[in-house]
């Protein structure tokens, strides 16, 4: 266990070392959210309610969303497929450590660090531009909202190692994460929330895994539904963290038979 | 018991066939096609605990993909490999712990940060005990003139600095079997000394199992007294490298530049001649008169430049085919 806590102090070192590439990131995100914020400030100027949301919970969706974002939908994926089809896996594959647990640990400290700054960020929004922002009242929500955020942090990590792992036998390695990476977000309700889609269509992305990254953990945190409700996304999530996890595991085994440990 | 025993190792990559062409792209788009690259063909050897042998052969012989498969990088097309008990590829812990294998030019090392993190990160890993690791590392920054490089992000340090780094993390858990792929590769010759050097007193010093490979005769001569020759995949030759150096390479080559064209006449009294372009020579010289014949050299010839080396391995391959009584010489 200590090494990948080692493993993961060394990374939050080296991310606070690339302060430029931490920057640009921040900036982008917080691109994404004021561009949100403004639009949907926009809309309410005409009327109280938008497809159910009222304004106060609809900012709160966007500003959630911004900290859900660094929480969920930071990967490695990319530096998956970059050491599967360069061969660096192979530094790992040959020393006494788990690369599910090493990549793990180097994303759990990406991710301390973008949480901290979303915070920061949120907060000072909310004071500056002085956004309504929705607080949970019930206390089974603080309880059970934290755990749903680490399920779905759970979940967005499996998926894209699942879809990275594809990479052993692509050999344009890069593609199936691409397409992934362009639909996740939207399916996730990253933008907006997906019950303001036609019905049709939300019920068919409700058989994905991906409104539970953060659409249906945003609605919990937004106590628009009851608690019973909540337990469902529990129950859910964990059945699609079984479900992607064993996915996961059967693909990269057998990529791993298919690895041709290429360079060196 | 032998530290690595292996019977009949075999393996073929498949590669997609590439044909130029948009036509041929958008057809192997509908179906790939599959060629097979025979990369070890039926390969045996076995190496006892403590031994230090050479593996050589030219660039893809298939030196690197048989250290793949002993290291468990790679799963065999078939045949069977034993290493230090195990099946290398089931990834036992237990074994990890206690081999290493060092690819000249890959790094372990964390290109950002100073070694000493990767050093740190590797106890953790192995689990190494805090006295342990304490007196390791001190001894091998003494060994390897380490220390004022261990501060300094990796990607700052000389390909040198970087590869003594490498060898030192990579030996942190006294593994007891070093399986080394071209570690001098790329380095100058002073360096190259160095690291043999250490190698050789990795082995002596705790009776480890040492498999190195190299292109370079030179690694090989100084260092083991077994090689093991490969050739497109194949065994050519198991056994003494005396018996290699007698047989096969018994001069050493000089590399000499003048600063006026000499002649070959009286050149060929130093050794024979392989090449001769007027300014420019290439000699053979008997492996026990060097010394006396470059002397020779230096004073009775106007040498601008010179430089003494083993015979290229290629040759010793050709000469191998072509004088070889049997292909496999027994060991001895
Ligand atoms: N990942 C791979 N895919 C396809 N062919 C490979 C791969 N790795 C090595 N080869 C081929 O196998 C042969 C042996 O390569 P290698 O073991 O790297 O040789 P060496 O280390 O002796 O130079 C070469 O012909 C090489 O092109
Ligand atoms: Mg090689």
């Amino acid at each position: 266990m200590s090494k990948y806590l080692y493993v993961y102090t060394l990374s939050l070192q080296n991310v606070l070392q690339r302060r430029a590439s931490l920057l640009m990131d921040r900036v982008g995100g917080i691109a994404t959210l004021l561009a949100l914020y403004f639009f949907w400030s926009s809309i309410f100027k005409d009327s109280a309610t938008v497809a159910g949301y009222p304004k106060a919970q609809m900012l709160t969706y966007v500003l959630m969303m911004s900290l859900l974002r660094s929480l969920v939908f930071t990967g490695r994926g990319w530096e998956v497929v970059g050491e599967i089809s360069s061969g660096r896996l192979s530094n790992y594959l040959i020393r006494p450590i788990r690369y599910l647990g090493y990549c793990l640990s180097l994303d759990l400290a990406q991710k301390t660090v973008h949480c901290a700054a979303a915070v920061f960020e949120i907060s000072i929004l909310i004071l500056v531009l002085g956004a309504p922002f929705h607080i949970p009242q019930s206390p089974q929500t603080w309880v059970l909202f934290p755990i749903i955020a680490t399920f779905s942090t759970l979940l967005f990590f499996l998926l894209e190692f699942l879809v990275a792992s594809l990479a052993f036998w692509t050999s344009e390695s890069g593609g199936p994460l691409f397409c992934f990476d362009l639909l996740v977000q939207f399916l996730a309700g990253a933008f907006f929330p997906l019950d303001v889609l036609p019905r049709a269509l939300q019920a068919a992305l409700y058989m994905t895994p991906f409104p539970y990254l953060v659409f249906f953990p945003i609605d919990v945190y937004l106590e628009r539904a009851p608690t019973e409700m909540a337990l469902k996304v529990l129950a859910t999530q964990g059945a699609w963290l079984v479900v992607v996890g064993m996915a996961a595991a059967t693909v990269w085994r057998r990529g791993l038979r298919n690895y041709a440990a290429e360079g060196g | 018991m032998p530290a690595i025993e292996i019977s009949d190792l075999t393996k073929e990559f498949r590669v997609p066939e590439k044909n130029p062409g948009l036509w041929n792209a958008a057809k192997s788009l509908l179906r790939r096609r599959f060629r097979a690259i025979p990369a070890v063909t039926g390969l045996n050897f076995s190496i006892q605990e403590g031994e230090l042998v050479g593996f050589l052969g030219a660039n893809g012989a298939g030196k690197t993909t048989t250290l793949k498969m002993l290291s468990g990088l790679l799963h065999p097309s078939s045949g069977t490999a034993n290493v230090l008990g195990y099946t290398p590829w089931q990834r036992r812990t237990a074994f990890q712990k206690q081999f290493s294998l060092v690819m000249g030019h890959r790094t372990q090392l964390w290109w950002e940060l100073p070694a000493q993190e990767t050093f740190r990160l590797n106890q953790e890993i192995y689990e190494i005990p805090d006295a342990q690791y304490r007196a390791t590392v001190e001894e091998l920054v003494e060994l390897l003139e380490l220390r004022d490089c261990m501060s300094i992000p990796v990607k700052k340090l000389s390909l040198g600095q970087r590869m003594k780094a490498e060898l030192a993390v990579s030996i942190l858990h006294r593994p007891k079997l070093l399986l080394l792929d071209e570690p001098t590769l790329g380095l100058d010759v002073v360096m190259q000394k160095k690291i043999r050097q250490f190698i050789l007193e990795y082995n002596r010093r705790y009776r480890a199992t040492i498999l190195l490979t190299s292109h370079n005769m030179d690694d090989v001569v100084e260092l083991c007294p077994r090689v093991i020759l490969i050739d497109h995949g194949r065994l050519l030759y198991d056994g003494s490298l005396r018996q290699v150096v007698e047989r096969y390479a018994p001069h050493k080559v000089i590399r000499a530049d003048f600063n006026e064209a000499v002649s070959p006449v009286e050149l060929a009294r130093i050794g024979r001649i392989a090449q001769y372009q007027g300014t420019r020579a290439v000699l053979e010289v008997p492996r026990g008169e060097v010394s006396p014949r470059a002397a020779d050299l230096l004073t009775h010839f106007p040498v601008a430049d010179l430089t003494i080396e083993e015979t290229p391995i290629q040759e010793v391959v050709r000469r191998l085919f072509t004088q070889a009584p049997s292909k496999a010489a027994p060991r001895g």
